[in-house]
């Protein structure tokens, strides 16, 4: 027998099993990293019909998010702006602000013509997953928590992962991140320039906000998936 | 295959409690279809593709799955957000919006709140506000909005083309022909021009017909309705001896008399019947009082099944008791018999003749003898399938009974002088009919046999009508206009109380379709033609003054003008005229076996065949037969037995050799199914062919045949559903006729009947008391109770919940209690949740193999003998258990319980085991067998296979729209639908946002309408913000079952919360748990029934038939109202012991 099979053999299993050990654990492993929304969400960045600069509307210029945003209080969406409100301040007649810029000739266009700008979706739940915008930032959580430091950006892009383990991080431990509802949509903003003190000062005032606005943050399905 | 339920042992006499006719005969084929685990059968897959096919199937769909993901990489698809150019003001994306709209009825409109979810319909709910209101619809008003998405209405303008069917028109040109045919009669005053209407009561519409009269004072108006409610005003205008209407107020009554009436059903307005019933309906320890309703009936009804106490008679012996009845009472009345002298001798002369057999002289006596002594708060109601004389009876023991201005009042309801379907058919004929304008009716489809509408139409010159779908009639129209959905037209009406309210559009015309207003303004040719503006004319006549604007505004707000309502008018009867008419009534012989009595019925879910074409109303099952998806033909077990049609196998004396054959049978064609005979009624040399259906309760010698079904071109939905019933139809006798014979066409017939699954033994599942035991025992309800353990009940841990319930940063914990004293059992709750919560519908195959997907579904149990059964509903749903059997076993937790007390699913982890399902003791889960949202309509109706719709098909060798459906999927994956485009494009729309469509294999259930619930805690949130103000308030919400609640049964709120309505309701003594012996602990609880029967009377008993059941199931000794008592049921909690252990 030992013609058909040479010695090595004796160890084909142990080599089969070990094989089969790393090449599972390597796809197990790559699957675990590759297929979640931290690998395959973060860093998006398409490439928006008009080039807008979040780095000069609302960094440079401050312009409150919710002068855009403006339904973000009411609805479990934030709109994108109509065309009307780039308008208010680029338009020929009001404002009248880079009003014959060719970078804003799509915008001009669009108001024109009543077709609406193709904006690039970046942030995006699954549909079965109920978010809702008002209830977060009229109780203490900052859109920098979820979109990232978006005053920075030229191009938005995708900087947090929003996955599920994303939200239970926040709702087990409301706390951390909950800020005064006047700073809600200064970016920028923080308790201290000391992390330290930050750090202290968030405790203390997360602890007292929780508890006066009875902040529950649910932990169960029934929260986010109906 | 599970064990059979431990049975409890019958008792060997007496009452006993029973489901269906099978159950009460308990066969061994029903034993056998009990005892099965999935009456459904699981092995029904093998129609079509076997395992292997199966796995063939999944590796190819692995393989291109994995192309996919390679193919186009893994980030999702790329989406585009496209905001407004301009924004509309006062829109905000993702937050619904209210609007005050109508439906318009024949008898009045019922105002209502529409809500639009970014421009689309989506759900309607009753207007709260209007004076009175609760917020309460029917069936019907929360179906409409389905209908609006009908893949199948009219959408286009169509003229007849030369090879004679309809093809499509333009617009502009279909208009102009319109506007042509007012020029054409413009010269000779409408000479040769008819209309032919339904019954309005939009003050629009009627001004502008008026407008048409003055123009064209020859033209000829007509009115059709094959269902018609006008016998109220006419019955009224003749005993009172001017134009006027009764208006009841039952919630001023003692003591109600129902003639045949079913007003909490079929009856025209019973959305208003039952708040106002119901408020009479819902005695506590503290104010142990309510109404008492008599009912006399050949049907069993839902009115039937409220009664406390219930004559079983045939219809055409209604008047006789009627007649009885009025005699004894104007004999004490204290009018004097001067003025009642000719009316009690016709009286006597008509009572005389009800037959030995059906005449109950102690009920009648006893019935009268309630009504006097309640003077002032009695009133009496009469059927509108009743005739005339029946009607004026009921006016005048109304007047006698003093109950004038207190249970009932007289309001203006003017002649509008239209003539009938007969009338036109006869001028048809004649010749004298150039141009025949019909709006909306569908006399083709619903015409009395003997007017021979066909015929009759096509000796018109030209017939135009408006429709809203392209029916039977439109068929041979020359011109069709298809009419606007009311959730798309500008129009106003007015409710039965004559309140004006709006017709508000919430959606352009989704297919261009016009309002009747516009049409007939057209063919007028007045100087507006826009409903808008018509309807602001009409509404500025009748608010006046120079704030019209702001007027026309509150209008559209609130719904209603206020201060329009009817002002009610004083009259009294007319005796001479009542007598005169009362003594020329004829009433018929009693029917016998050879003398059939043949009664026409309004159906309660498509109504006259309206809806036919809506798969929620058809999918609905009728609250007494419990069979959906067609009618049926109904007679009593003893005329079935009879006339030598009552299916063998229904009965317990033949058991014989003929059950092994259909044992046989059944093993061929699948287990589980519900059969009926199909059977033949021939009346009049006409004959109609419709599935046997033995029901309890119904007078003896009488068939029941419901209208509305076999439509021939109702759409993909309503063809070939059911039979017609309007082909026996003659216009001498509509509703009740005499004569006929049946004989058996088919022996075994398939039927989808929802009402014998979930035999529930000798529980007390529904606890009813009688309310003088109610009096001496208010706590009755928990007397029926399982037995506690000694020393209490305790579990092995601790219930989470009720640590849950101190902690105080959880301050809602939700709960639901139902009130079986109010619930009538209309349903409308099950197409509120249907719409709610995007349930989809499964059609006639499923459903008669137990997968309806109901989330709620109305039980409705039969007590008593057969032939005189007590009835009562239930309505059943996720109990929410805080201990939930359905969790413990479910292997993934999709099924988990949340912190407020919800039962909830996460559909995403369910991988459909159905464990959950099985572990269920309330059989409320409902699985997906299919992904009957893309399944095509015809598909799931079956109107292609007579109605057993092929539901499963296999992807490898299907087609549809004659493309390869493999080939389909592959070009689009996100289009793998058999649902045709139109169907798709249009079903969409009415989904529910804020609800997950679920797909196959995914188990689903009532969530207590957690969107709703978790929309009114954000919006609380929202506004408290840094302020820990966020409990909801008691009543901001509502779950969609409780608003569509017209006898406000539901209450639904925060536990936590001890003033909460909800939290008073299950303090209240009749507060009980179903099967509380399996300590489930569920969070939404009944509140026990109570009853009113006169001890007076002949067929009162101590208990319902029901409690006495239960007591001797249980052998409670002494009063089973009354807990405690020595001696009995040591293991009463066990019921299910009883079956094991025998007796003992």
């Amino acid at each position: 027998m030992s013609d058909i099979f040479p010695k090595w053999t004796n160890r084909l299993p142990l080599y089969v099993i070990l094989g089969g050990l790393l090449v599972g654990s390597a796809a197990i492993g790559g699957i675990w990293y590759y297929f979640t929304p931290k690998y395959t969400r973060v860093g998006y960045m398409p490439k928006q019909p008009v080039a807008f600069s979040h780095t000069i509307h609302a960094g440079e210029l401050g312009i409150d998010c919710r002068y855009c945003h403006s339904h973000v209080e009411k609805s479990w969406f934030s709109n994108v702006p109509a065309t009307g409100t780039c308008i208010n301040c680029h338009g020929p007649n009001n404002g009248g602000i880079l009003k014959d810029d060719p970078r804003l000739a799509l915008v001009r266009q669009s108001a024109e013509t009543g077709e609406p700008i193709p904006w690039k979706q970046v942030h995006k739940v699954p549909d079965y997953v109920y978010f809702n915008h008002s209830v977060h930032v009229n109780r203490g959580i900052s859109c920098v928590e979820c979109h990232g430091e978006v005053q920075k950006m030229d191009e938005v892009w995708h900087a947090k992962p929003l996955s599920m383990a994303f939200c239970l991080d926040c709702h087990r431990n409301p706390e951390s991140k909950v800020r005064p509802l006047e700073e809600i949509t200064n970016l920028e903003w923080s308790w201290s320039d000391d992390p330290k003190v930050a750090a202290t000062k968030q405790k203390a005032f997360g602890k007292d906000f929780v508890e006066h606005a009875k902040i529950h943050a649910s932990q169960n399905c029934s929260a986010c998936h109906r | 295959m599970k064990t059979a339920p431990p049975a409890c042992p019958y008792p060997e006499t007496g009452a006993r409690y029973w489901r269906g006719p099978e159950e009460l005969s308990d066969s061994p084929e029903f034993r056998s279809w009990v005892e099965q685990e999935f009456p459904a059968g699981a092995e029904e897959m093998k129609d079509g593709a076997t395992r292997r096919d199966f796995v063939k199937l999944m590796s190819a769909s692995f393989m291109l799955a994995g192309l996919g993901i390679f193919g186009v990489g893994c980030r999702r698809p790329e989406e585009e957000i496209l905001p407004f150019a301009k924004h509309p003001e006062g829109y905000v994306h993702g937050v619904p919006q209210q609007f005050a709209t109508a439906l318009p009825t024949r008898t009045g409109a019922i105002p209502l709140v529409a809500r639009s979810n970014d421009g689309r319909p989506t759900k309607v709910e009753g207007n709260a506000q209007i004076p009175g209101g609760n917020g309460g619809t029917d069936v019907f008003a929360q179906a409409s909005v389905l209908s609006l998405y009908d893949p199948d209405r009219a959408r286009r303008f169509a003229r007849k083309g030369t090879d004679g069917s309809l093809a499509k028109a333009g617009r502009n040109e279909a208009l102009d022909a319109l506007g042509a045919i007012g020029q054409k009669f413009s010269g000779n005053g409408g000479e040769g021009l008819s209309f032919l209407t339904q019954r309005t009561h939009s003050p629009t519409e009627l001004r502008v017909r008026a407008e048409l009269s003055r123009k064209f004072p020859r033209a000829k108006w007509f009115a059709h309705e094959p269902v018609d409610f006008d016998i109220r005003r006419r019955s009224a205008s003749t005993a009172y001896g001017r134009p006027v209407q009764a208006r009841y107020h039952l919630d001023k009554a003692a003591v109600i008399l129902s003639l045949d009436c079913d007003f909490l059903s079929t009856e025209a307005g019973m959305e208003t019947f039952s708040r106002d019933f119901a408020k009479t309906r819902k005695a506590s320890k503290a104010h142990p009082e309510m109404s008492r309703l008599f009912v006399v009936e050949a049907l069993m009804t839902l009115t039937g099944g409220a009664a406390d106490h219930r004559l079983r008679v045939p219809a055409s012996q209604v008047i006789r008791v009627a007649a009885q009845i009025a005699d004894l009472v104007l004999a004490d009345s204290g009018i004097p018999g001067s003025q009642t002298g000719d009316l009690r001798n016709a009286l006597t002369n008509l009572g005389r003749g009800l037959s030995s057999e059906l005449a109950n002289a102690d009920w009648i006596r006893g019935c009268a003898n309630d009504l006097l002594a309640n003077k002032g708060k009695a009133v009496v109601l009469a059927g509108y399938q009743q005739p005339l004389e029946v009607q004026l009876i009921a006016h005048a023991l109304n007047f006698a009974l003093g109950g004038q201005g207190t249970t009932y009042d007289l309001v203006p309801a003017p002649d509008l002088g239209e003539g009938t379907l007969g009338e036109l058919a006869a001028s048809l004929n004649a010749g004298s009919v150039d141009t025949l304008v019909i709006i909306g009716a569908n006399p083709a489809y619903d015409a009395p046999v003997d007017v021979n509408w066909s015929a009759a139409q096509a000796k018109a010159g030209d017939v135009v009508r408006i429709g809203y779908f392209e029916d039977e009639t439109a068929a041979a129209c020359n011109w069709h206009f298809p009419l606007a959905h009311y959730l798309e037209s500008w129009g106003d009406a007015r409710t039965a109380d004559g309140l004006q309210v709006p017709v508000q559009p919430l959606i352009q015309p989704l297919f261009g379709g016009i309002t009747v207003i516009e049409f007939l303004a057209r063919i007028g040719g007045l100087a507006t033609v826009n409903p808008y503006e018509l309807v602001r004319e009409t509404f500025a006549s009748a608010a006046g003054g120079s704030l019209v604007e702001n007027a026309w505004k509150k209008f559209l707000h609130d719904g209603f003008l206020a201060g329009t309502g009817h002002q009610a008018v004083e009259a009294a009867v007319n005796w001479r005229t009542v007598a005169t008419a009362v003594a020329g009534a004829s009433a018929a012989a009693a029917p016998s076996v050879d003398t059939l009595e043949v009664v026409f019925a309004r159906d309660a879910r498509v109504d006259d065949g309206r809806y036919a074409n809506n798969g929620w109303l058809q999918e609905l099952p009728d609250p007494v037969t419990k069979v959906a998806w067609e009618n049926v033909i109904s007679m009593s077990k003893e005329t079935a037995k009879a006339l030598g049609v009552f299916p063998s196998y229904w009965d317990e004396t033949a058991l014989t050799e003929e059950f092994e054959k259909i044992q046989e049978y059944q093993n061929l064609e699948g287990k589980g199914l519900t059969y009926a005979s199909l059977i033949k009624l021939t009346l009049g040399g006409r004959e109609v062919i419709g599935p046997l259906w033995i029901q309890p309760g119904l007078a003896d010698n009488t068939v029941v045949l419901q209208l509305g079904y076999g439509r021939t071109k109702a759409g993909r939905v309503g063809d070939l559903a059911g039979y017609n019933a309007y082909a026996l139809r003659n216009s001498s006798a509509p509703w009740v006729t005499t004569g006929g014979s049946v004989s058996v066409e088919r022996d075994r017939y398939e039927i989808a009947c929802t009402q014998t699954h979930w035999k529930m033994e000798g529980r007390p599942i529904v606890r009813e008391a009688n309310l003088e035991q109610f009096k001496q025992y208010p706590e009755f309800a928990s007397a029926m109770n399982g037995h506690e353990m000694p020393g209490g009940n305790r579990t092995l841990y601790p219930n989470p919940l009720d640590e849950l319930r101190k902690n105080p940063n959880v301050v809602h914990q939700w709960g639901m209690a139902i009130d079986l004293g109010a619930c009538t059992g209309c349903s409308a709750c099950v197409i509120a949740c249907q719409s709610e919560n995007n349930i989809p519908i499964v059609g006639k195959r499923q459903m008669s193999r137990s997968r309806e997907m109901h989330w709620l579904r109305i039980d409705r149990y039969f007590a008593g003998p057969f032939a005189e059964p007590q009835m009562t509903n239930q309505p059943m749903m996720c109990q929410h258990c805080e201990a939930a059997p359905c969790e413990s076993v479910c292997p993934v937790n999709a099924t988990v319980h949340d912190e407020e007390g919800l039962n909830v699913m996460a559909y995403n982890r369910c991988v459909g085991t159905r464990y959950c399902s099985n572990n269920c003791p309330y059989k409320v889960r409902r699985y997906n067998f299919f992904d009957y949202n893309k399944r095509s309509l015809k598909e799931i109706a079956g109107t292609e296979t007579k109605l057993l719709g092929t539901v499963y098909s296999s992807p490898l060798t299907s087609t549809t729209d004659g493309e390869w459906d493999l080939l389909r999927w592959w070009k689009d994956p996100d289009n793998n639908t058999k649902r045709p485009t139109d169907e798709w494009e249009l079903l969409k729309l009415v989904k529910n946002p804020d609800v997950s469509v679920r797909m196959r294999g995914v188990m689903e259930k009532c969530t207590f309408c957690t969107q709703r619930i978790e929309q009114a805690k954000i919006e609380r949130k929202v506004k408290a913000r840094a302020s820990g103000d966020v409990a909801v308030p008691d009543g901001d919400l509502k779950t969609a079952c409780q608003q569509a609640c017209p006898a406000e049964a539901i209450a639904f709120g925060n536990l936590n919360d001890e003033q909460s309505t909800v939290s008073r309701w299950k303090a209240d003594t009749r507060n009980y748990s179903v099967l509380d012996y399996l300590l489930t602990k569920p969070r939404l609880t009944y509140l026990a029934r109570v009853r009113n029967p006169n001890p007076a009377m002949p067929d009162h008993t101590e208990h319902p038939i029901s409690t006495t059941d239960y007591a001797e199931t249980n052998h409670v000794h002494g009063n089973p109202n009354e807990a405690h008592h020595g001696g009995h049921h040591d293991d009463h909690g066990h019921a299910a012991d009883h079956g094991a252990n025998g007796d003992h």
